[in-house]
């Protein structure tokens, strides 16, 4: 299991759109990968778990992935955190 | 007496009780499930999901290409969202748990991502409810039987009063004891607003007061003065009874008698109805009227949300005709203007842009053939229930037709080799309506059956927005009655009929013009039905002659409105 922390800096938080885009990416890999925020863990693969998360602006959140692409799946995540899910 | 202050959306004025109805309310059956029917039930929501997808799919493709990716990912979450494979899960999981119907189990779950939404601290996310309720409905609503619809309980005349009120509740409400309504939220463009004003039910929305109304058991709603009045005495409902008595007979105002189908001296004049949902024309009583001249089928769309599949079209237009029983039914295709975008979209995110403008009429169609050609197929496949004839809107130029009846013609060989029956000699018309299409009219004439002319929209090419103060109209306008004078003589030379269908036919004293002119045929709402076959009753046709060359010499429109009144007050009054 690989995990790693990483700090949402879009305006609005983990929104719509950003949510979106994260599950698009997620949902390439063959990896169990789950995020977890304030003790909740959902599975990253769906929006709507994302979504009630409501992931607040410059908030942390940790990304854990298992199976055989978990340390490419967590990276790919952490990156598009880092540059907004290309949005903004 | 107290006033609370609203907008109006749906003009009017009734008094009544109070029904309170939350809009989170949707028609969810729940019932035991045997486990035997589990596998079937879960199929049932794997079709109504793919459903919704299909109509997403449109949705966020119509959106990407007019609009921008910015919109279109807002439809893609949704589309994610309805497939999401973790709320799947729990749905199964749900169903086999309490052994309920899948309908129920679905909306259970989906109601439970919303609380938890509507619990966060953001309110950003509180919004974002919307996008999950959307979905939800969508999906609910191919889960449901229509037929299975269970509207708010009414149980006596009332105002309804509510937070939100969708379509679906307005459609299925009973209209009979419908008095009004008031919400928080809505607007002037919503799909609700076009609904309340065909079905004359007066709206006002705005109110944020809501919880406050349903203490009291009689309320005045007012919507003409955009207003609710609270604690009415005696004396104040003494002071609003005649308004409110006028109103109600305005509203309850039937056909009692068969339409006008010649003026005063025997001249044949058709007057038909402009109509826009199935439930209208049923309404109507198919032996006192002589058809529908105008079926503005986009308010299918603006019922649905979405653009209906060819069987859902085929159903809603074969209800129509075999209403109307053999009387001709012209249903013009999709007239997508940008409001009715936005309103079977229902975003309020696209509210704001201006791109839309640009979009609408036999254009749009033509540009998203897709669209058009399931819309004809639908239409020629239900041609077989009653005279059916097709309209074209905003016709910019021939071009426009010509590429519609090859299009209409590649389908009629489908169908053919498909071996479904349709007839073959469907009347096409092009509504008259843009400054261009002026210029080809003769060319026009040759390549379709007839003409309609929208007044509306072809003063405002004409004349533009800015009226001149001295007539109550812009359509009292020499530019405007110069074109209709040569569209009608194109038409007589081309042998085939002219129509009007816009709010000038409506007009007592435009009603006048437009008949000496030559014009016999008019299409207009229901409402303005009885007052206007009374004119026609009572026009002499013989004494417009001088009318008309007075007319097409007049230099400004304070002249024509004024000759107008004048031969009105003489002649037919």
């Amino acid at each position: 299991m690989t995990s790693k922390e990483v700090q949402i800096i879009n305006k609005y938080g983990l929104h719509t759109r950003p949510a979106t885009v994260l599950v698009t990416v997620a949902s390439k890999f063959k990896s169990d990968i789950f995020l977890i925020y304030k003790g909740v863990r959902v599975n990253a693969k769906s929006i709507l778990g994302i979504l009630v998360l409501a992931v607040e602006p410059g908030s942390f959140l940790t990304v854990e992935a298992a199976g055989e692409d978990e340390t490419e799946a967590v990276e790919s995540l952490v990156n598009l955190a880092q540059n907004k899910f290309n949005l903004e | 007496m107290r006033k609370i202050k609203g907008i109006k959306i749906s003009p009017g004025i009734v008094s009544g009780p109070i029904y309170y109805f939350e809009h989170s309310y949707l028609p969810v059956p729940k019932h035991f499930v045997q486990e035997a029917d589990f596998n079937s039930e879960w199929e049932r929501f794997q079709q109504a999901v793919q459903k919704a997808i299909v109509e997403l799919t449109q949705v966020r493709d119509l959106v990407l290409k007019h609009l921008d990716e910015n919109h279109a990912r807002i439809i893609e979450a949704q589309l994610i969202a309805v497939q999401d494979r973790e709320m799947f899960k729990s749905v199964r999981e749900l169903m086999q748990r309490e052994k309920k119907n899948i309908t129920w189990s679905y909306y259970e779950v989906m109601e439970s991502y919303e609380k938890l939404l509507l619990n966060s601290y953001s309110q950003y996310f509180k919004e974002r409810t919307a996008d999950l309720r959307d979905v939800k409905k969508r999906v609910v609503y191919h889960l449901i039987n229509q037929t299975d619809y269970n509207p708010p309980g009414i149980q006596q005349p009332s105002i309804i009063v509510c937070e939100k009120i969708s379509p679906g509740d307005l459609i299925h409400i009973d209209h009979e004891l419908t008095l009004g309504i008031i919400t928080r939220f809505g607007g002037v463009d919503s799909h609700v607003g076009i609904l309340a004003r065909a079905f004359r039910v007066p709206y006002i929305s705005n109110i944020t007061q809501i919880d406050e109304l349903v203490s009291y058991s009689e309320i005045i709603l007012d919507a003409d003065n955009e207003e609710i009045l609270l604690d009415i005495t005696e004396e104040i409902k003494k002071k609003y009874r005649v308004r409110i008595k006028e109103y109600a007979n305005h509203r309850n105002k039937i056909i009692t008698r068969k339409v006008a189908n010649t003026t005063k001296d025997e001249i044949p004049f058709h007057i038909y109805i402009n109509a826009g949902f199935v439930d209208e024309v049923n309404a109507l009583n198919p032996n006192l009227i002589q058809g529908i001249g105008l079926f503005r089928t986009e308010y299918l769309c603006i019922e649905r949300n979405t653009i209906p599949s060819e069987e859902e079209q085929v159903k809603a237009y074969r209800a129509v005709l075999d209403k109307m029983k053999r009387l001709p039914v012209v249903f013009r295709v999709y007239d997508f203007g940008r409001d009715k975008i936005l309103a079977m979209l229902d975003l309020d995110l696209l509210r704001e842009d201006h791109l839309f403008d640009e979009w609408g009429g036999i254009g749009f169609l033509l540009d998203n053939p897709e669209i058009l050609q399931t819309q004809l197929r639908a239409l020629v496949k239900a041609s077989t229930s009653g005279n059916i004839q097709i309209m074209l809107p905003l016709v910019m130029s021939v071009i426009d037709v010509v590429k519609t009846k090859e299009i209409l013609h590649q389908i009629q060989a489908e169908l053919e080799q498909e071996g479904i029956t349709f007839r073959r000699n469907i009347q096409l018309g092009a509504m008259i309506e843009t400054r261009r299409v002026l210029d080809e009219l003769e060319e026009l004439a040759q390549e379709v059956d007839f003409f309609s002319i929208g007044t509306n929209d072809l003063a405002l090419y004409l004349i533009g927005t800015s009226r001149d103060s001295s007539v109550p109209k812009n359509y009292y306008h020499p530019k405007l009655f110069q074109a209709l004078d040569k569209i009608v003589r194109t038409a007589a030379a081309a042998n085939i009929p002219v129509n009007v269908c816009g709010e000038m036919a409506s007009d007592r004293y435009a009603l006048v013009g437009l008949a000496a002119l030559g014009i016999h045929s008019i299409s207009v709402s229901a409402n303005a039905l009885e007052n206007i076959s009374n004119v026609v009753r009572k026009l002499d046709l013989r004494l417009t002659q001088e009318l008309s060359d007075k007319i097409l010499r007049a230099r400004d429109a304070a002249t024509i409105y004024a000759l107008l009144k004048k031969f009105y007050c003489e002649q037919v009054e």
